[in-house]
C-alpha cells in the first residue's frame, strides 16, 4: 500500500478518536470543537421538523377525526339526557296537576297510567295499570287536570278499561257553563262529540266551555268537558247540532285520576 | 487459527494485566500486542490490530472512548515503521524501541484523557507509572524481531 495512503488512514483513525473523545468530553475549552455536535444537532433537528411538518397535517386529520367521533357520541349521550331531563319536567309538571286534584277532590280513589290502547279498533277506550286490587270499580271516572276523560267500563284485579269520553257509547248530563242550557254530551267515535237535546230557541255561543251537570247521578257536577266548536241549526230537526272538542285529548292521555262516581 | 489465537491472547493478557500489580503499579501488557502486530506485520496490519485492541480496551475500560484507540493505533503504526523505515533490528534496539513505544502509549492515553476528560493522576505518579511500565514491557523488546529482518538488513 502507497505511503500517502497509510498516512491518510492513520490520520482518518487519529481523528476518529479525537472526534469521539471531543464528543465524550465536557470540558470548557473543547466546547468551539462542540460545533460539529452542533451542526449533527441541526441536522437531525431539521429532518426531525421536515418529518413532523410532512406528518402533521395527517396527524391533525387523525385527531380531529377521533375527536369528532367522540364530539358526536357525546352529544348522543347529551341528547338522550336532555330528553329525558325534559320527560322528567313534563311528568313532574302532570303529577304536580293530579295532585292538586288529589288534594281538592275527596272523592280521589287513585291514580292510573295508561298502558295500552284498546284492541278494538273502533271503540275508543285505553287500559289502565289498576284494577280492583287499587279500589277501582266499574263506572267510576276519570278525570284529568283538563277535565273528564272517561269512565271505567271493565274492571279486572290489576287492570281497568276506561272508556273514553268522544267513544260512541260515552254520554253524560251536561250544562254550558255561561248560558246554563243543559243537554247531553255523547261520543261520536270520532275527535268531536256531540251535545244533543238543545233546542232551537237556545242561544248556543261557540266557543262556550261545557260541564257535567250531575244529573246524571254519574258524573259529579262541575267537572269540564270541553268547549262548543259548531251550532248548526239549519239542518238539525227538533234539536240543535253542536259539536264539541272535549278539553282531554285521548292520543295525550298518560295518566289519568280515578273518583268515585257522583 | 491466528486469527483465533490473537483475541485469546488479547483477552489472556487484558485479564492479566488487570489482575496483576508491581507495587501498585498495573503492566500495560496489550501494547505489546499492538507492537507485535506492527513489527511481524506491516504499517497497515499494526495501525489495524492496534486500533482494534485499542477500542475493546477503551468499551471495556467503561470511562471514556477514544485515548486507547488513538494511542494503540499510533503505536501499532510506529512500531512497523521505526523497523522498517528508521533502524536495524537488534536486541538493544528491540528493548528501547518497546520501551519507547510504552512510554509513548501511556503518555498518550493520560494526555488524552488530562486534555478530553478529567486529570486521572498527578503528573509526577502517572510518569512514574508509565516510567515502570515501559521498564516492565522493555525486556520483551529482545523477542520481538521483525518477520523480514534479514530483507531489511
Amino acid at each position: 500500500m502507497p505511503k500517502k495512503w497509510l498516512l491518510l488512514i492513520l490520520l482518518a483513525v487519529l481523528l476518529l478518536s479525537l472526534s469521539v473523545m471531543t464528543y465524550q468530553s465536557n470540558r470548557l475549552h473543547l466546547l468551539p470543537l462542540k460545533s460539529l455536535h452542533a451542526v449533527l444537532d441541526r441536522l437531525y433537528d431539521a429532518k426531525t421538523s421536515l418529518k413532523d411538518s410532512l406528518s402533521a397535517p395527517f396527524r391533525r386529520m387523525l385527531i380531529r377525526e377521533s375527536e369528532n367521533i367522540r364530539l358526536r357520541e357525546e352529544l348522543a349521550q347529551m341528547l338522550q339526557k336532555e330528553q329525558a331531563y325534559h320527560e322528567a319536567i313534563q311528568e313532574n309538571k302532570r303529577l304536580r296537576a293530579l295532585l292538586a286534584l288529589k288534594e281538592h277532590d275527596p272523592r280521589h280513589v287513585t291514580a292510573a297510567r295508561v298502558i295500552g290502547r284498546g284492541t278494538d279498533f273502533w271503540s275508543k277506550t285505553v287500559v289502565l295499570d289498576k284494577g280492583l286490587s287499587d279500589g277501582i270499580q266499574k263506572d267510576m271516572i276519570a278525570i284529568t287536570e283538563r277535565g273528564i276523560a272517561g269512565k271505567i267500563s271493565d274492571v279486572f284485579n290489576s287492570y281497568s278499561h276506561l272508556l273514553l269520553i268522544n267513544d260512541i257509547n260515552f254520554s253524560a248530563a251536561a250544562r254550558l257553563q255561561e248560558s246554563r242550557i243543559e243537554g247531553i254530551l255523547s261520543g261520536t267515535g270520532s275527535r268531536r262529540c256531540m251535545l244533543k237535546y238543545i233546542p232551537h230557541e237556545d242561544e248556543v255561543k261557540e266557543g262556550e266551555v261545557l260541564i257535567t251537570s250531575g244529573l246524571d247521578t254519574l258524573f259529579p257536577q262541575g267537572i269540564p268537558l270541553g268547549y262548543v266548536l259548531k251550532v248548526n241549526k239549519k239542518e238539525a230537526g227538533f234539536f240543535q247540532d253542536i259539536e264539541v272538542i272535549p278539553f282531554v285529548e285521548d292520543t295525550h292521555l298518560e295518566i289519568v285520576v280515578i273518583i268515585t262516581k257522583g | 487459527m491466528k486469527y483465533i489465537a490473537v483475541p485469546i491472547i488479547f483477552f489472556f493478557l487484558l485479564m492479566l494485566q488487570g489482575s496483576i500489580s508491581f507495587h501498585q503499579i498495573t503492566p500495560n501488557l496489550t501494547v505489546l500486542l499492538a507492537c507485535y502486530a506492527g513489527i511481524k506485520g506491516r504499517e497497515m496490519k499494526g495501525m489495524f490490530y492496534g486500533a482494534l485492541i485499542g477500542i475493546v480496551e477503551d468499551s471495556l475500560s467503561g470511562a471514556f472512548l477514544g485515548p486507547h484507540l488513538l494511542s494503540k493505533s499510533l503505536v501499532g503504526y510506529l512500531s512497523s515503521l521505526i523497523y522498517s523505515r528508521f533502524f536495524i533490528w537488534t536486541p538493544y534496539l528491540g528493548i528501547l524501541s518497546i520501551a519507547l513505544l510504552t512510554f509513548l502509549d501511556g503518555s498518550l492515553v493520560f494526555l488524552m484523557r488530562g486534555i478530553f476528560d478529567k486529570m486521572p493522576a498527578g503528573a509526577g505518579a502517572a510518569s512514574l507509572v508509565i516510567l515502570a511500565q515501559s521498564l516492565i514491557n522493555a525486556p520483551v523488546g529482545i523477542f520481538l524481531k521483525p518477520k523480514d529482518l534479514h530483507q531489511n538488513i
